[in-house]
């Protein structure tokens, strides 16, 4: 792109040759809204970060890694009371840094590598819907820095960062109150909208509206929820929340595996 | 006692040198050996061509997107091909988010180097109509997991990638001077060279390693890259500096990358026969 001159330089502008094609789009097939695509999950696969994760649903691939506690950015802050189980007092706790990336091959139109505000406001939402579950209070001082990477981009990409993220906290051995589990919802368009569990990269783009939902599924509370779009009456939002919550319920068992497969193979390779 | 663990800390290149005295390293490889390299190709759907390679820890994953752009004022019959290495956070601590660093830039501006000098592509075969419309091939390389010799892996999941590329069958429709596309038609890129990149690293300005551990990178006094095609040619010589060498060592590293460009050629055909045609 013109002015960076850190990168090969291309052509000033390109376009997909998706524009010029001569013959529509599938239409998404009808499916049962609420099944979840099968997920496979894999923890502890980077060797050089401290924890890593990676997550394929359907034809969504993230890969997640987890890197510090490191001396935090930024100035000192005053003391406040302390928190319970002697933890750090509030104004000390440690910071969660989340970082979320696209590939740029990851979607239909090619990204560019830097990331624009799509990334920042998901970035956001990531770090929103993890501190809960992180005992931040005992890392003073520090800064856990999470990096999710999206290798393709099939539909539910939110949920499946913010899942693998949790997976990753965990691998690397950071104190949890519970793991993160997310859930993608999109709502059908039309005269008679429904609510379809983990929709697919096409059935996302036709969605009147779209919801993620982050709940601790021992704790059963709601980490984080991000939506948008017109999605009508109150109630449907609030059944959209529910089976979203229900999805969650239904992949934890699926990273528990995950995780003792883990842990499992961590033991077998250590030194005697 | 000897206490292996504290040595390594300690004094890493003591270390080391107890193990090059025996001619070995201590993963157990020996001067000349390449660590266990793996490749998979295609796996990213919404690329249209995508290959993982994995060289020992080393992970690196390249996909490429075509898209269509007005070909340059000064080659009007040649299309672009735009490399990009991204090394993120996530592959090593040292890096940080942000615009890529200097390492970045110098394996973007090598891999660019290999493509123009080994003539991996034709830039005319890109060229849908000369002066209007040509393709651009941007090859995004991303590395997943950064253990040293990142030139290889990164040469290597560029090839693999564009030997899966399948662009589809473009015309330029006379009365209304768009181009049409046909999806459902598409065929595969036409690769004239393979270049394969081979990685040294030299150790107290004598003793020359291959294939190079991110450890082992970090105490060497010099690298070295050599690019070979099929054809036994030199293709690119990167040598960023550190100590000389002699002409004689270069010949010998000449001679292994030959030696090497056979293995990943062998691999490569390997993968690409047993994979189902689409």
């Amino acid at each position: 792109m013109p002015g960076d001159h850190r990168r090969i330089r291309g052509p000033e502008e390109s376009q997909p040759p998706q524009l010029y094609a001569t013959d529509e789009d599938e239409a998404p097939a009808a499916r049962d809204p609420v099944r979840l695509r099968p997920v496979y999950a894999r923890a502890g696969l980077l060797t050089q970060a401290k924890g890593s994760a990676y997550l394929e649903a359907g034809d969504t691939k993230v890969l997640c890694a987890v890197s510090g506690p490191r001396q935090a950015e930024g100035g000192e802050r005053g003391s406040g009371p302390a928190g319970a189980g002697g933890e750090a007092p509030a104004a000390l706790r440690g910071r969660l840094v989340c970082e979320f990336r696209r590939a740029p091959f990851s979607g239909r139109r090619r990204r560019a590598p830097q990331g624009g505000s799509e990334e920042r406001e998901l970035a956001l939402a990531l770090q929103e819907a993890l501190e809960p579950a992180v005992r931040l209070g005992r890392y003073p001082r520090a800064q856990l820095e999470v990096s999710a990477l999206l290798l393709e981009d099939g539909g539910s990409a939110l949920a499946a960062a913010l899942t693998a993220a949790a997976l990753a906290l965990a691998d690397a051995g950071v104190e949890m109150y519970d793991l993160v589990v997310g859930c993608g919802l999109g709502l059908t368009p039309g005269p008679a909208p429904i609510w379809l569990l983990d929709p697919t990269r096409l059935e996302e783009e036709r969605a009147a509206a779209g919801l993620t939902v982050a709940l601790m599924p021992v704790l059963n509370q709601v980490a984080g929820l991000l939506g948008s779009g017109e999605g009508g009456q109150i109630e449907s939002w609030a059944e959209a929340v529910r089976l979203g919550l229900e999805g969650c319920q239904r992949l934890y068992p699926v990273l528990q595996q995950c995780l003792v497969r883990a842990a499992r193979r961590r033991g077998a390779a250590a030194p005697p | 006692m000897y206490k292996p663990r504290i040595h390594v800390t300690v004094e890493p290149l003591e270390y080391y040198r107890r193990f090059l005295k025996e001619n070995c390293r201590p993963d157990g490889r020996e001067l000349g050996e390449f660590r266990t390299t793996t490749v998979n190709i295609g796996s990213i759907s919404t690329a249209d061509g995508s290959a993982l390679v994995k060289l020992g820890n080393t992970t690196v994953i390249c996909g490429v997107k075509a898209e269509f752009a007005v070909p340059p004022k000064d080659a009007p019959d040649k299309g672009y091909v735009v490399p990009n290495v991204d090394l993120p956070p996530l592959c090593s601590s040292r890096f940080r988010s942000g615009p890529p660093g200097e390492e970045a830039q110098v394996a973007s501006q090598f891999i660019a180097d290999v493509i123009e000098n080994s003539q991996i592509i034709q830039k005319e075969d890109l060229c849908i109509s000369s002066g209007k419309l040509a393709w651009v091939l941007y090859c995004d390389l991303i590395c997943l997991d950064y253990d040293g010799n990142i030139l290889d892996a990164c040469t290597f999941a560029l090839l693999a990638a564009l030997k899966n590329v399948q662009l589809p069958e473009v015309c330029i429709n006379e009365e209304t001077a768009l181009a049409e596309v046909n999806l459902k038609k598409k065929s595969y890129l036409n690769i004239r060279t393979h270049p394969v990149a081979t990685s040294f690293a030299v150790f107290d300005d004598t003793l020359l390693m291959v294939d190079p551990t991110g450890e082992e990178e970090h105490l060497a006094t010099g690298a070295l890259t050599v690019v070979m095609d099929e054809e036994g040619r030199l293709c690119c010589l990167h040598k960023p500096g550190g100590s000389g060498l002699t002409g004689a060592k270069l010949q010998d590293c000449m001679s292994r990358a030959v030696t090497r460009h056979k293995e990943v050629k062998k691999l490569m055909d390997e993968v690409i026969k047993s994979m189902k045609p689409k």
